[in-house]
């Protein structure tokens, strides 16, 4: 069993806490995980294929970074959880785009390449 | 009416209000059809993996805790749910479409062969066989090259004349830019680490492509000698070239691996 589901649950005990206050600790851990997934989105070029997704991602981690910096870590815990998954989405829209792109590249070369073979000649 | 009628009328109405369950509330129910809609996707189903399991398990359990929720939990459950329901599906989708990119690749193998254009690519397998069981006649780098090929699997190789030839498609590179994807890039770690275990072997990367891509087929065998270099195959091992295309939509990058004779 992969990781994601032990953290996706330890997310979900963690709600529970969010209508008690934060501390700092909580919300630098949380904060740490939205800069690594936004960071893990601009490697996968979501800025190019995702650019929508990945600006909200983006925005939403700055709001996280200024409650932090506001000491409202209440705030910053809310935001850094939603800049997380923002960023994984943009990462994942980044990587569908890709791939869906090369295949119909792929589609397009490999029906010309059927043409050719049919007509008897060589590609 | 009297006092007993009116008890038992009340009586009746609060046991209809507990038989019957409250409705979810709307952006549950939103929640419940997409996933529901995605399930019903075999794009997704088949490919959703880790991230379809989480959209799972924060929708059903959003959907068990919604009504003692306070609000900000409430909008936080709902806003991480809808997100991870995005998530699983452009991940399902991302590996149907590579999944089906290699099914493509793979017909166009077999499309090659039938043609006769190109050497068939041995499978790594055969080739070690053929190491193990009868290359002591072959010349001493031509096995040197057979025995790289055999460490390179799930890449696409052939030897020919030229040397060992690891080719790196179109579909391999960012479109109209001269990155590798991510998927290449782990070949290109693949490959890097057996040219470093192999330190006598010589390397000619070949950007191919006709006359209006020759810019961009150079500039990508570029990125190839440079992600190389960046991973310690050194530089004075590597030379890159351009070379002609076999057709127009030909364009791809060929890494020739030459054993020291």
């Amino acid at each position: 069993m992969s990781r994601f589901p032990l953290l996706l649950s330890l997310l979900l005990v963690l709600y529970g806490g969010i209508a008690q206050a934060a501390d700092r600790k909580d919300a630098e851990l949380a904060l740490a995980q939205a800069s690594t997934a936004v960071q893990a989105a601009r490697r996968d070029d979501a800025q190019t294929y995702a650019p929508a997704d990945f600006a909200t991602a983006q925005t939403t981690l700055n709001t996280s970074l200024e409650a932090f910096d506001a000491r409202a870590w209440t705030n910053s815990l809310i935001y850094a959880e939603r800049a997380r998954v923002d960023g994984e989405l943009a990462g994942a829209r980044s990587r569908q785009v890709r791939a869906e792109t090369a295949a119909t590249e792929l589609e397009r070369s490999l029906d010309t390449l059927r043409a050719q073979v049919s007509a008897g000649g060589a590609p | 009416m009297n006092a007993r009628t009116v008890s038992l009328a009340v009586a009746l109405a609060l046991t209809g209000c507990v038989s019957v369950p409250p409705a979810p509330p709307a952006e549950v129910v939103r929640l419940q059809n997409e996933l529901d809609r995605l399930h019903r996707d075999p794009r997704v189903v088949d490919n959703g993996g880790v991230e379809l399991s989480n959209a799972d398990i924060a929708v059903n359990s959003l959907a068990r805790d919604y009504r003692v929720l306070d609000v900000t939990e409430r909008e936080q459950r709902v806003y991480v749910a809808d997100r991870l329901v995005q998530i699983a599906e452009a991940s399902g989708r991302a590996r149907a479409a590579e999944q089906h990119s290699r099914d493509l690749g793979a017909e166009r193998e077999r499309l090659l062969a039938r043609a006769g254009t190109r050497d068939v690519v041995a499978p790594p397998q055969i080739v070690e066989r053929r190491v193990m069981e009868s290359s002591e006649w072959l010349p001493p780098e031509r096995r040197t090259l057979m025995a790289i090929q055999s460490r390179l699997p799930n890449m696409e190789s052939q030897l020919d004349a030229r040397g060992l030839v690891v080719r790196f498609s179109e579909y391999q590179f960012q479109p109209g830019r001269s990155e590798p994807t991510p998927t290449a890039e782990r070949s290109l770690d693949q490959l890097a680490r057996v040219l470093r275990e192999e330190p006598a072997t010589h390397v000619a990367v070949e950007g191919i492509g006709g006359d209006g891509d020759r810019a961009l087929a150079l500039d990508r065998a570029d990125a190839v000698r440079d992600y190389l270099d960046a991973r310690g195959v050194e530089p004075a091992r590597v030379t890159v070239r351009s070379a002609d295309p076999s057709s127009v939509r030909d364009r791809r990058v060929d890494v020739v691996i030459l054993a020291a004779r």
